[in-house]
């Protein structure tokens, strides 16, 4: 806050509210807007009107099973994520930064899964999951196990997690490695002529000198997993089996562009912000990203 | 201040690159596709100073040049998407003046939303191919089409290739003709012959027949019936209901569920009771129940006459009338096909008078004789006449017997109810199967959206 | 002498265990990179039936395919357009605002704040079709511009969070140092800021192109024109309602991604270790 003059701020934030502003927020606004009318297109043809049905589509969240198991769904990912996506990147990231040899061979490869587009890792896994001469049941052959049927309704949520959650640990990675990359080498060089373990280096210095990045992380990994859509629509296309495995993301999409129910589409598309924003909050009351200035 | 100003210069600096940037992709834009535009109206300004000085008979027949904007569904990996491009190919050596941007894609659901937003905005194509039933209303609603009837009179052999019927059958729910077609479809239970004859069983022509068939397929383990309930259960939804309601009830749109359609949906889950589908018959890609089928795996599929290509075994898959569910009111033979597509020509081009004559003659090439042939192929049915083709694999006989058999032929379901009601009967068969939830309930949820 | 071989030793065992552990993780990752390129030489029905052996027989059969479907040329310079020109921007404007929500306490803050997390939530479905109509409206379909300003607006929260995480983690020291000696704001952001934010901003870089240029579904709503797509576009190729081409996908993935490595490679290099150890010193 060392800034008194508060007259460049303007600058500094007006192109990027003008932007948001315009293809964002004006554009959710007359989302929101539209979930009170039925929908028969997505623009609206002229001559063409659609009927205000009000508070219908809001009536509608309260008794949708289906709504229920995508919200389900998503606060459990967003806890997964949390720990696993964010934890096994900050693991992984504080491992790479001690080794002296290969990081840039780590930062590239982990970074595939990102990259490769979604169909591919999709089409990977359910590959691997198919009933019928799918990897794991080729093991289970090999093994001389009855086959599984690795998507049924009691196992598909975790097989479904289980690469969401892989996929993205790269990008977290990357994240977090610039952060502890930012860290000045004099303060380990200095620890470890004190006598400081590599464990003890960890928790007193990179912990708190990346807290801030983190904080980053987990706000991302949160909304992230709100958004969760393309990895589980591939694999499990409409929250197959049986509904079980919608998201917030894949519920949102089958419904508008599926289904062709527009206005609950839009519907949801708020409910989905308005989650996120509630539980960003939360998150930021716990964390704290803005104590350490 | 003098901050504020560099700052401000700063801001302006980057809004300049961004304009720049924007103004490199608007030329780049008009080197690539406006230049032919371009010199349609520049060639008409020569055009309207020569007439006003005299025209020789030579210069008035030169046509200007055109660029047609066309879209078709045979795009991707669709079978007909390499006769469609030799036919627009052929076009554009027969008309050197013409000059066809194509930007034809599969037909899926988002393809269908963004069409919609683009006639709906004014961004629609020349000339299209597109459906012509009710999966066609959104466009249709535009009414930015020219009708059969309107071209006719100017371009008398416009269509003049095209039977009656097919005319007839591709006419838009409202009753008018807009759409030329060149093939149609039929759907059949596509069976594993060399299956039925090692267990010794009989083709499923009778449900008695296919229960005997489910139960010693299933006892040794083969896949009755493969099938993606979640992914593609379209053709079991309309063979059920039309089984058990017979062609007339099916084919009515009614407001609330008739007895008949709840009992040809409950069929499901007897048959999943039955152990008859795949076991992640709930999560498998339609592609991959394909596989099953086309690997010996399962013993039957019930598909369109376009799944007939893609079968590597062409000597024992053969083509069985689907049977008749106890009770059902339907007459064996009854089978669902149609025609759901054609050429539309759109009123700007036929405002446009350049292109008024090539989109019209561009729709000619793509429905006369020849071209229909060779987009039939002996799948389905054609929309005009053509030769018989003469190297015809077993499984192609097969289905034109199959065909020819047919005592009824039905449309589609979704070619009468509106998508959103279409869409939410297909989300909702999976829970039907289950039990979980009933089809009258389902179905009835079904209409209402309909009838809204 | 004997205390300092015995830690050495146990560095070098620690350091055994950090690679295998690294090394497995690398594995999955690397996995489906190799999958898709050995299943690009098969035909479709291969991939589905033994995706996870060698092709029976190296065909080029789906490359030929991908590269009829698209002019690759000019779709890989018409995706560089859109998601270079995104790249930069939201760079720019994210470091900006970054720079405007750690440095500065005004009203308003916390509700400006809040505003860019909860554009991270938008669906890009929602928001897509009133965009859509207001390019229509101001005719830039099939132009450029009409993906890369709603690709920056969308990329721009993420952006903007991240470089805070890494501003708030800067010491404040230089800054204040340069500003009590009569530097500017300006000056400041662009002589101090910047550079220190570096390995931040590629970091930032890389995900924005890579979001921009996987991002099939705005540009292709915006983008009709088959001579305008970008490469991603091949991917819309691959199926119709009779199936999927599994074939064509692995050959168009691979095509699609070579270029976001070599771009990924390139700037990682600015994620170097000790950047602002030097700064610091200076």
């Amino acid at each position: 806050m060392i800034y008194k003059k508060k007259s460049p701020l303007f600058i500094f934030l007006l192109p990027g509210l003008l932007l948001m502003i315009v293809f964002l927020y004006i554009p959710f606004i007359e989302n929101i807007m539209n979930s009170f009318y039925d929908m028969t297109s997505v623009v609206k043809i002229p001559g063409k009107e659609w009927n205000f049905i009000g508070f219908d589509n809001y009536t509608k969240l309260l008794s949708d099973p289906k709504l229920k198991i995508a919200i389900a769904n998503s606060l459990k990912m967003m806890v997964l994520a949390v720990i696993f996506q964010v934890g096994i990147a900050f693991i992984l990231a504080v491992m790479v930064s001690m080794i002296k040899k290969g990081q840039q061979i780590f930062r590239t490869v982990y970074f595939f899964p990102i990259v490769i587009s979604a169909t591919a890792i999709g089409l990977l896994f359910k590959l691997f999951y198919n009933y019928n001469g799918g990897m794991l049941n080729q093991l289970m052959l090999a093994l001389d196990k009855e086959p599984i049927n690795w998507l049924a309704p009691e196992l598909a949520f975790i097989m479904v997690s289980i690469p969401t959650i892989w996929s993205y640990v790269g990008f977290y990675f990357v994240i977090i490695l610039t952060g502890i990359s930012a860290i000045p080498e004099e303060l380990y060089e200095s620890a470890s002529i004190d006598g400081c373990s590599r464990l003890k280096q960890v928790w007193y210095i990179t912990i708190p000198m990346v807290r801030g990045v983190m904080c980053t992380c987990i706000t991302l990994a949160v909304t992230g997993a709100l958004k969760v859509f393309d990895l589980p629509w591939v694999i499990v296309p409409k929250g197959a089996p049986q509904g079980l495995t919608h998201f917030l993301g894949t519920y949102m999409y089958e419904q508008t562009f599926l289904i062709s129910n527009i206005d609950y589409g839009s519907t949801l598309a708020l409910i989905i912000v308005i989650l996120g924003v509630v539980v960003s909050k939360v998150v930021s009351r716990i964390v704290k990203p803005d104590d350490n200035l | 201040m003098k901050k504020v100003k560099r700052l401000l210069s700063l801001i302006l600096t980057f809004v300049l690159v961004m304009s720049l940037l924007a103004a490199c992709g608007k030329d780049a834009k008009q080197t690539d596709t406006d230049t032919p535009q371009n010199k349609v109206e520049d060639s008409k300004d020569d055009g309207g100073d020569k007439s006003g000085e005299e025209t020789t008979p030579d210069q008035a027949d030169t046509p200007n040049p055109v660029t047609l904007t066309t879209v078709s569904m045979h795009g991707g990996t669709d079978p007909n998407a390499e006769n469609y491009q030799a036919i627009s190919e052929q076009f554009m050596k027969d008309y050197p003046y013409i000059t066809i941007e194509d930007d034809s894609q599969s037909a899926d659901q988002d393809w269908k939303t963004k069409v919609a937003a683009d006639f709906a905005v004014g961004n629609e194509p020349d000339v299209i191919q597109y459906f012509t039933d009710a999966n066609a209303s959104d466009v249709l609603a535009a009414d930015k089409f020219v009708s059969i009837e309107e071209i006719k009179a100017e371009y008398p052999d416009y269509a003049k290739d095209t039977l009656l019927a097919a005319l007839i059958a591709a006419q838009n729910p409202d009753g008018v003709q807009r759409a030329v077609p060149t093939t149609g479809y039929w759907e059949g239970l596509f069976c594993n012959k060399d299956l039925f004859d090692q267990y010794g069983l009989d083709l499923p022509t009778d449900w008695d027949k296919l229960l005997t068939a489910i139960d010693t397929f299933k006892a040794n383990d083969i896949i009755p019936i493969a099938v993606s309930l979640n992914n593609v259960p379209h053709y079991w939804i309309e063979f059920l209901m039309l089984s058990a309601a017979g062609p007339e009830s099916y084919t009515s749109v009614p407001e609330t569920a008739p007895e008949d359609w709840c009992k040809g949906l409950e069929m499901f889950k007897t048959l999943r009771d039955l152990g008859a589908f795949p076991v992640d018959t709930d999560t498998i890609d339609n592609d991959f129940a394909g596989e099953l089928f086309k690997n010996k795996q399962a013993a039957m599929q019930l598909d369109g006459s376009w799944y007939a290509g893609g079968i590597p075994d062409q000597e024992n898959t053969v083509l069985c009338s689907f049977p008749v569910i106890p009770g059902g009111k339907a007459q064996p033979g009854f089978m669902v096909g149609g025609i759901s597509s054609g050429f539309y020509i759109t009123k700007k081009a036929w405002e446009d008078p350049d292109k008024r004559d090539a989109a019209v003659k561009f729709v000619m090439a793509h429905t006369n004789s020849e071209a229909v042939t060779k987009y039939w192929g002996g799948n389905g049915q054609a929309a005009a006449k053509v030769e018989p083709i003469e190297s015809m694999t077993s499984l192609g006989i097969s289905g034109l017997e199959y065909s020819s058999a047919a005592t009824s032929i039905s449309s589609p379901t979704d070619s009468r109810i509106s998508q959103e009601a279409y869409n939410t009967l297909v989300a909702g068969i999976v829970d039907v199967s289950t039990g979980a939830r009933t089809a009258e309930d389902l179905l009835n949820e079904v209409l209402q959206i309909n009838a809204r | 002498m004997s205390m300092r071989s015995k830690q050495k030793k146990k560095f070098s065992f620690i350091n055994l265990i950090l690679y295998i552990i690294l090394g497995l993780w690398g594995i999955t990752t690397v996995f489906p990179f190799v999958w898709v390129i050995n299943n690009s030489f098969k035909p479709s029905r291969e991939v589905i039936n033994s995706s996870f052996s060698l092709p029976i027989e190296f065909t080029f059969e789906n490359y030929a395919n991908a590269f009829d479907n698209l002019n690759i040329l000019v779709a890989y310079k018409n995706s560089f357009i859109i998601s270079g020109s995104v790249t930069i921007a939201v760079m720019i404007i994210a470091s900006m605002m970054a720079f405007a929500m750690t440095r500065y306490k005004f009203r308003g803050k916390e509700f400006i704040n809040s505003l860019i997390i909860a554009s991270l939530m938008f669906p890009v479905f929602s928001t897509i079709i009133p965009v859509f109509r207001m390019m229509s409206q101001a005719n830039l379909l099939n132009k450029p511009l009409s993906v890369i300003l709603p690709q920056v607006a969308g990329n721009l929260s993420f952006a903007t969070v991240v470089l805070m995480g890494f501003l708030r983690g800067l010491p404040l020291e230089m800054e204040e140092a340069a500003y009590m000696e009569g530097a500017g704001v300006r000056q400041v952001f662009t002589r101090i800021i910047i550079p220190l934010s570096k390995p931040a901003l590629s970091t930032v870089a890389i995900f924005c192109f890579l979001w921009s240029y996987n991002d099939l579904f705005t540009q292709l709503i915006m983008i009709r024109r088959r001579i305008k797509y970008p490469v991603c576009a091949l991917l819309n190729e691959i199926s119709s309602k009779y199936g999927t081409d599994y074939g064509l996908m692995a050959s168009s993935i691979t095509i699609i991604i070579i270029p976001v490595l070599i771009v990924y490679i390139f700037l990682q290099k600015n994620i170097i270790k000790g950047l602002t150890a030097g700064a610091l010193k200076g």
